[in-house]
């Protein structure tokens, strides 16, 4: 008896969710309306409920993370992927390639290229971790933006190269701090960099970009519009308009990103995207919308 | 009121796995899109707090990513056992038991674009009328009508027969609704 009752409630359910009212539906099942019509109710109550949804800055803050994960994970998948030795190869074909690589450096003119190229690299490596932390002005930051163009240059994804440029962008906000902190003044050729790097990073990427660069790109210039608000109290007169501009233009960015990330479902005036840009820099990347570009 | 979120159709959703499989950016964040609000539906009723219940979402995505080369079978289904394992864990990690304090203060309203006057039940009593159930009355009941699910896929997922489903779904929607109405006195 339970069990019919339980079935057929169940069968209720399912009648109510191809859209028949409760009274249609119990007045097939009369001798059981007193303990299924209050349930019934409560089934389509809850069924009306809207259900909750995350903030947009959740879900961008989790793509960021995801993004992150990503870029960890990708090389090591890359190595395995294109190692050929250990992957279904006969171990012949194994011993012949180790028994190449130990002839190759039998041969001194290639042995001494090759520890030339090692020794570069090396070289490359060193001279961006020591000069990682400098600013305008110490000896290592013309080497810290030499190792930028060349990472740039050896560079040849759009999506990559836009991605190293937000890095770029990043890295010039906190100079921007340290010098504020070591001097108490506004370097005004970096905030030009962190303002044209970010631009330049989305007009590089593809129109198809992932929301993961979005929501970075977002990540980003939030970052930049909370630094520049925090020292916005601390510089003079002549560049406290410089800095609400920049500010202005952070807002106007925030605002296209996400319009652009959200913009087809988000239609609260704060997101509305703006009508795009016509021109666009370069080639067939994305742009701006308007306000969003930093002139001085 | 449009679609917050992406939504996928099954084929498009079969295309966009396979290119997640190879760990391609573009199709795992479109997975991430349409997996998050799906996932943070069901762990909003299962936890206190709405920025607990983000940051656990964000979690199940960030492991979806990192399984998603093993997954086989219902996608739904595995992004549900994987939001599953995330609630459990935080609540193990927690050492709390794995339900929401009836007495909390803290249960938040959601933002929603409707008079709330006008509904007969609102996210915040649903949630606190969960509470009161036990852990497996409560999974029915989210899976059924937040989530969406039948009757055969909650038992596929449950492990359990259709029957059991039914039983669990009429037992708790009978606690629920007591408890429902003796709130409202």
């Amino acid at each position: 008896m339970k069990k019919d009752l339980e079935k057929i409630f169940d069968d209720c359910i399912d009648e109510l969710r191809k859209g028949g009212s409760v009274e249609s539906i119990l007045a097939k099942y009369p001798e059981y309306i007193s303990e299924t019509k209050p349930l019934l109710e409560l089934v389509q109550a809850m069924e009306q409920l809207p259900k909750p949804e995350p903030s947009a800055d959740a879900v961008s803050a989790a793509l960021v993370g995801i993004g992150e994960e990503l870029a960890l994970l990708r090389p090591v998948r890359h190595l395995v992927e294109t190692s050929t030795v250990g992957r279904g190869q006969s171990p012949r074909l194994k011993k012949k390639r180790r028994s190449f690589f130990g002839r190759l450096f039998q041969q001194p003119r290639l042995a001494w290229t090759l520890s030339a190229a090692f020794a570069l690299v090396l070289m490359f490596v060193a001279i961006s971790t020591v000069s990682a932390n400098s600013v305008p002005g110490d000896i290592l930051y013309p080497l810290k933006l030499v190792t930028e163009k060349v990472s740039f240059l050896l560079t040849f994804s759009s999506e990559r190269k836009a991605e190293l440029r937000l890095t770029f962008s990043e890295e010039r906000t906190k100079e921007i701090k340290r010098v504020l902190q070591k001097s108490g003044k506004l370097d005004e050729g970096l905030l030009d960099a962190m303002l044209t790097e970010a631009q330049s990073a989305l007009e590089e990427t593809p129109n198809d970009t992932s929301a993961i660069f979005l929501a970075k790109l977002n990540a980003v210039n939030t970052y930049q519009k909370d630094v520049l608000e925090s020292f916005r109290p601390r510089v003079d007169s002549a560049n406290e308009k410089i800095v609400n501009r920049a500010i202005g233009v952070c807002d106007m960015r925030g605002r296209w990103i996400r319009g652009m990330m959200h913009g087809s479902w988000d239609e609260t005036p704060e997101h509305r995207l703006p009508a795009p840009r016509q021109e666009r820099r370069r080639g067939e990347g994305r742009g701006w919308g308007p306000g969003c570009d930093w002139m001085r | 009121m449009r679609e917050k979120f992406l939504e996928l159709a099954e084929e498009e959703l079969q295309a966009v796995l396979e290119q997640a499989r190879r760990l391609e950016p573009k199709a795992i964040a479109k997975l991430s899109q349409y997996c998050y609000p799906k996932a943070f539906s069901y762990i909003y009723y299962r936890v206190n707090d709405r920025s607990d219940a983000e940051d656990l979402t964000s979690e199940v995505c960030l492991r979806m990513m990192q399984s998603i080369q093993q997954q086989k079978g219902s996608f739904k289904g595995w992004v549900y056992r994987v939001a599953s394992n995330v609630v459990t864990d935080f609540y193990r990690r927690r050492a709390v038991r794995s339900v929401v304090d009836p007495v909390a203060e803290s249960v938040e309203e959601i933002a929603d674009d409707r008079d709330e006057s006008t509904q007969l039940l609102n996210q915040e009593q649903l949630k606190k009328g969960l509470s009161h159930l036990t852990d497996e009355q409560r999974e029915v009941i989210i899976l059924k009508f937040i989530e969406g699910y039948e009757t055969e896929e909650i038992a596929r997922l449950l492990e359990k027969s259709n029957e059991a489903i039914r039983a669990l779904q009429f037992r708790a929607l009978t606690t629920l609704k007591r408890i429902l109405r003796t709130e409202k006195q």
